[in-house]
């Protein structure tokens, strides 16, 4: 009798699981009909895990663009954040052929894409990582998506969802593939021009001049977390690019000195960089920046920043790339 | 382990698989899987209190079986109350030890006197009052010889300890779940898509509505002095849903995994936010602690067989104790107060038991007495649940002294304009409860008579919301620290 039950349960977990499967296959089919529906929605606050936003901000998408069309070796190759592509102006390095590749937040998970992705294009002589260590305590999400949602995707995208495991880039990612394949992707034109900022060849964005009013309360009571998924793809960056024989300089550029003194662990940061055997200039010591007049927010410099900074930055770049 | 994480997902069909298809030819190892699988559970919050519930099983294992085995009832009540003080000493202990010290001291401090309360730094054990509660329903029964002792060890434990209904209930009777526990179980196909229908909405309530209410009624609750009264009643409204949607989302998955193993849970929502008063309200929300109360304090305080003094006197005991129950704040005392003044009219008037039947049962709409009656019971609930969220009661009086001042109708646009993207969400949320009221949960039968096709479209779009809405962090449930 326990037998037949036995038998008899058996018999109907395996149907069981035949509809499961079966609805895991219609769902294969449909979701991302589903995708493609609420992607095409033009309120994005609706479909807060889509996120496809094409020529978002920052000009990644005329960046990624830009890079495609260089045929020829590079001189110096930026990577970073924010403060790679708003701090290095190629204007002010016009004796090399640089190019920035920096993009928003973009953490060592998203710069080992794009570094696999167009490394050995560029061929680049000197790599300068810009080390800001914000972008190595976040999760990563919001700069996958903006890489995902303005660049050609391909296996390296599918790599960096799995590492960040997030619904979001999952989500956008299925969209994105949508976009590229009906060919829409190629038709979009990104103006040079978007609100106070100006896309300059290169990789650099401008931004129109602005002042940063310091805040009143800052306390020293932060401390940088170090992500540790973003520090083991850091380490693997640096690896490779010394396997490459690729010069390499990792750079801290300057933010408000009243935001670098509310943070308690910059000594730490200083000797974990210093720690990777490659020389590292945190330019928070070496440049005479005022925080009203060379910078319009906390983090970010001004172009008269930008060009102090980059002053600095020529005579490292001189002895880097001239030095055997 | 949350049920909302990755880790349940991968658990669930693990133990699924383990349950039919290598312990499924007898239940006494279907039994013992349980058992482990419960403990591991339970173990992955805190390896250490599982000494505590280990504990607390086997004490209220033993004594049940003293008190069926002594001759003389003094014995009997010997060990009934050991039974009884000990685990309500534990629960004391962990949850209402320091809220004591503390208001003893403050108490004192406006006497002048000025002391420091010796307090414990102990996390309160999760689910400590869900699984006292089943002990004490079991070593009760026996003691009034409602039922017999369990003799199988294994079988009190999973009672105890059936890891879907651990942490946050519902608070289960021996009389319903051990005969269950005690048989063969056969799966049952229909049964186990029913639970996995329950599950899915479950999971809807919890990563949909809840937590992205949780959201917009932190920012209110969080930031008084920066909202109008109007923000704070709108963050009010949002917890009102994030409540529900935390609380009945958490049942649902708990009644929808259980059914998996061919058992079934006591119910423990029945769309409390459609009841046309407050007496109806608590026949259908948290249904397995209201009826624990009434069958376990209500009824032996004499219940309504008295005079009308002694049923508002225990109507009040029972919604204090049901306030304390949920924490060790004064708040939670005066949502329990605040409930029993509002059922007070009822009582007095007689009027507790008119709204038994389902609301427009049959029908599509309310009429408009219907909803007149659900909006009001709807705006007293929201008003009560500002102290159950609140942080102290200051904290409280602060957001109800503002809704109730020229600030509600000072319209804060930025706030409004942010949480409109939950609009349609909740008009959805609202609608298929609406539509499945009549059903143990909102999607048990929606869509029945469709195609195929059209229903798995349907189940899917909820998998699609989970999907386009889930928080990134796993978001406990409220529950838990109850």
């Amino acid at each position: 009798m326990k037998h037949h039950l036995f038998i008899f349960s058996f018999n109907k977990v395996r149907v069981f699981f035949k509809t499961i499967l079966l609805f895991f296959l219609f769902s294969v089919v449909v979701y991302p009909v589903y995708i493609l529906v609420s992607g095409k929605f033009p309120y994005k606050q609706f479909t807060p895990n889509l996120s496809y936003i094409v020529g978002s901000y920052g000009h990644m998408y005329s960046r990624t663009k830009e890079v495609k069309n260089i045929t020829s070796p590079i001189d110096i190759l930026f990577l970073g954040s924010s403060h790679a592509y708003r701090g290095f102006d190629p204007r002010n390095f016009s004796q090399y052929k640089t190019f920035n590749l920096g993009s928003s937040s973009q953490t060592p998970i998203q710069t080992k894409v794009l570094l696999n992705r167009y490394l050995d294009k560029l061929n680049p002589s000197l790599i300068v990582y810009e080390v800001y260590p914000g972008t190595i305590e976040g999760d990563g999400v919001e700069s996958a998506i903006d890489i995902v949602s303005n660049d050609v995707n391909d296996f390296e995208s599918i790599k960096m969802s799995f590492k960040l495991n997030s619904v979001k880039v999952y989500n956008t990612l299925l969209f994105a593939y949508f976009v590229e394949v009906f060919g829409t992707f190629e038709k979009f034109n990104e103006s040079i021009v978007k609100d106070d900022d100006t896309y300059i060849q290169g990789g650099y964005v401008e931004k129109k001049i602005k002042y940063y009013k310091k805040q009143t309360n800052l306390k020293r009571e932060n401390n940088w977390q170090l992500n540790q998924v973003c520090m083991n793809d850091f380490s693997d960056i640096i690896k490779s690019i010394k396997s490459k024989n690729i010069k390499l300089m990792l750079v801290y550029a300057p933010i408000s000195s009243q935001q670098y003194h509310s943070y308690k662990n910059n000594v730490f940061i200083d000797s974990v960089m210093n720690s990777y055997g490659v020389p590292y200039y945190n330019f928070n010591q070496q440049v005479l920046l005022d925080d009203s007049l060379d910078f319009y927010d906390p983090t970010h410099l001004n172009q008269k920043g930008v060009n102090k900074f980059n002053a600095k930055l020529n005579d490292l770049f001189m002895n880097a790339l001239h030095k055997k | 382990m949350l049920f909302n994480s990755l880790n349940f997902a991968i658990f669930l069909p693990i133990v699924f698989l383990l349950y039919w298809f290598v312990t499924g030819k007898n239940f006494k190892w279907q039994n013992v899987l349980l058992f482990v699988v419960s403990y591991f559970f339970y173990a992955c919050w805190d390896w250490r209190f599982m000494f505590l519930l280990m504990f607390s099983t086997l004490l209220d294992f033993f004594t049940g079986l003293k008190m069926q085995n002594v001759k003389h009832h003094n014995q009997k009540r010997f060990w009934f109350w050991l039974s009884i003080i000990i685990n309500l000493g534990f629960l004391g202990i962990f949850k209402y030890y320091n809220f004591f010290a503390q208001s003893f001291a403050d108490s004192l401090a406006h006497l002048g006197w000025h002391v420091n309360p010796w307090t414990l730094k102990v996390i309160l054990p999760v689910g400590i009052s869900f699984y006292t509660f089943h002990g004490l329903s079991y070593v009760i029964d026996i003691y009034y010889n409602r039922i017999k002792a369990e003799k199988n060890f294994i079988e009190y434990a999973v009672f105890v300890s059936f890891f879907p209904l651990l942490v946050a209930g519902p608070i289960e009777r021996a009389t319903h779940l051990l005969p269950q526990i005690k048989r063969e179980r056969s799966f049952d196909y229909l049964k186990a898509v029913d639970g996995l229908r329950q599950i899915l909405w479950g999971l809807f309530k919890k990563i949909v509505i809840a937590d992205n209410c949780a959201e917009y009624a932190n920012m209110a609750f969080n930031n008084v002095d920066d909202h109008s009264g109007f923000s704070l009643l709108l963050g009010a409204l949002f917890f009102t849903f994030q409540i529900y949607g935390d609380f009945s989302g958490y049942s649902d998955i708990a009644l929808g995994t259980a059914r998996l193993f061919g058992i079934e849970l006591l119910q423990n929502f029945s769309f409390p936010y459609f009841s046309r008063d407050i007496a109806e309200f608590w026949r259908r929300w948290h249904i397995s602690l209201s009826s624990w109360f009434r069958d376990y304090v209500y009824f032996p305080l004499g219940g309504s067989k008295g005079g009308m003094l002694m049923k508002v006197r225990n109507t009040f005991i029972i919604f204090l104790v049901s306030g304390f129950w949920h924490g060790a704040n004064w708040t939670f005392v005066f949502w329990g107060a605040l409930n029993a003044f509002y059922f007070l009219p009822l009582l007095l008037t007689n009027n507790n038991r008119n709204n038994l039947s389902i609301v427009a049962q049959g029908k599509l709409l309310p009429t408009v007495k219907e909803f007149f009656q659900m909006t009001i019971t709807f705006m007293l609930t929201i008003i009560a649940w500002i102290f159950f969220r609140a942080e102290n009661m200051t904290h409280a009086l602060q957001i109800i002294g503002k809704i109730f001042s020229p600030s509600l109708f000072s319209i804060s646009m930025p706030y409004i304009t942010q949480t409109l993207r939950l609009a349609p969400l909740l008009a959805f949320f609202i609608l298929v409860e609406w539509l499945g009221r009549e059903d143990k949960f909102a999607i048990e039968k929606f869509g029945f008579k469709w195609h195929r096709f059209l229903r798995w479209m349907f189940y899917l779009f909820i998998i699609f919301l989970l999907a386009l809405f889930m928080k990134t962090n796993e978001t406990p449930f409220i529950y838990f620290q109850f």
